[in-house]
């Protein structure tokens, strides 16, 4: 009992007892190293404010070349730019020449084709294409072919 | 006055980037970036270069030097690497270490310890908070004792790298700072009630 009174009543920063001594000191700095630290003062905040504007590199400007150039990487670069612009001239020349019916073109590629690909005035008048079979589709091709 | 991080008004709440984030935002011209970071590390810094130097105006100085180093290595520093708030510490740490050799005009370890003075020179303290104690106790040390026990124990520096900061070997840094302890043990006896230590 007399044990316990002592060791109640000891300082815990009682220099002659080392580690108890070091146990409590142990526990002042890690409240200190947790302990949040005060307010800067007003005239130091503003300071160090102003030493940071001063020396902070200029905002970087993106330009709006750079901002496409960005967005084509994601595409697949210029070289993507190329084959899109080719199809879309491609594409305004087809419009702008009206080359005709399209079953010409396709029949100078494929002898034959313009029996399964009618022109469209063969499509508006009934009886032409729509009263042929599958089966007699794949026979007109094959004789054709042949 | 404000302490409180404004949130600014970009995409993502800056108040809610890393410190790493924030200083590369810095570096490309974010204002509110500058503003964010020094709210949460200078006024640590501030109480370590305070708690060093025991001058109020030098830890200031000192602050405004550790800051300013940020921002300028700010376009080069490396995400990833060591925490800004560390890089901040150990520049903080120099430049007081430096103070304190040249308001001595001579090197810091070539300085003979004092002897410990009486137990109990704590009786001036007037405040009861224990941070209040301990930083009043730190005060009273030796600056290099204080030095050692406040890098090593505060701010969780190695030996080697308080060796390195102070200039001394690994034996004097263990040295001063068993012989900080000890004394900062008798600085504080007798005030278990004041410190909030119950009987």
């Amino acid at each position: 009992m007399s044990d316990d009174r002592n060791r109640e009543d000891r300082d815990p920063f009682d220099a002659r007892a080392d580690a108890p001594a070091d146990a409590a000191l142990d526990a002042l700095f890690a409240e200190a190293r947790d302990a949040a630290a005060g307010p800067l003062p007003v005239t130091l905040r503003e300071a160090l404010l102003a030493d940071a504007r001063r020396v902070q590199p200029l905002p970087v400007r993106v330009s709006w070349g750079a901002r496409i150039r960005a967005l084509l990487a994601d595409f697949g670069g210029a070289p993507s730019l190329a084959g899109v612009g080719a199809a879309g001239l491609a594409g305004l020349w087809i419009g702008i020449a009206a080359p005709g019916p399209t079953a010409d073109l396709v029949s100078s590629f494929w002898q034959g084709a313009s029996g399964v690909a009618p022109g469209v005035a063969a499509w508006t008048s009934e009886g032409t294409v729509l009263d042929y079979t599958g089966a007699e589709l794949l026979t007109l091709l094959d004789s054709e072919t042949d | 006055m404000t302490l409180s991080p404004s949130t600014g008004s970009g995409e993502t709440d800056p108040g809610g980037l890393s410190d790493d984030a924030l200083l590369a935002r810095y570096a490309e011209g974010d204002p509110s970036a500058a503003r964010l970071l020094l709210d949460r590390l200078a006024p640590r810094v501030l109480r370590l270069a305070y708690r060093l130097l025991q001058d109020q105006a030098e830890a200031e100085d000192v602050t405004q030097e550790a800051m300013l180093r940020l921002w300028q290595i700010a376009p080069d520093w490396q995400p990833g690497g060591a925490k800004p708030s560390t890089w901040l510490h150990r520049v903080a740490a120099n430049l007081a270490t430096d103070r304190l050799r040249k308001r001595r005009g001579v090197a810091l370890d070539s300085i003979p310890e004092p002897d410990d003075p009486s137990p109990g020179a704590a009786e001036g303290m007037i405040e009861a908070d224990r941070r209040i104690a301990l930083d009043t106790a730190l005060g009273q040390l030796p600056d290099r004792q204080r030095v050692a026990v406040v890098l090593r124990h505060l701010e969780g520096l190695t030996n080697p790298e308080i060796g390195a900061a102070m200039g001394i070997g690994v034996e004097a840094v263990e040295s001063l700072t068993a012989r900080g302890k000890r004394r900062l043990a008798q600085l504080l006896a007798g005030r278990r009630d004041e410190l909030g230590y119950e009987r």
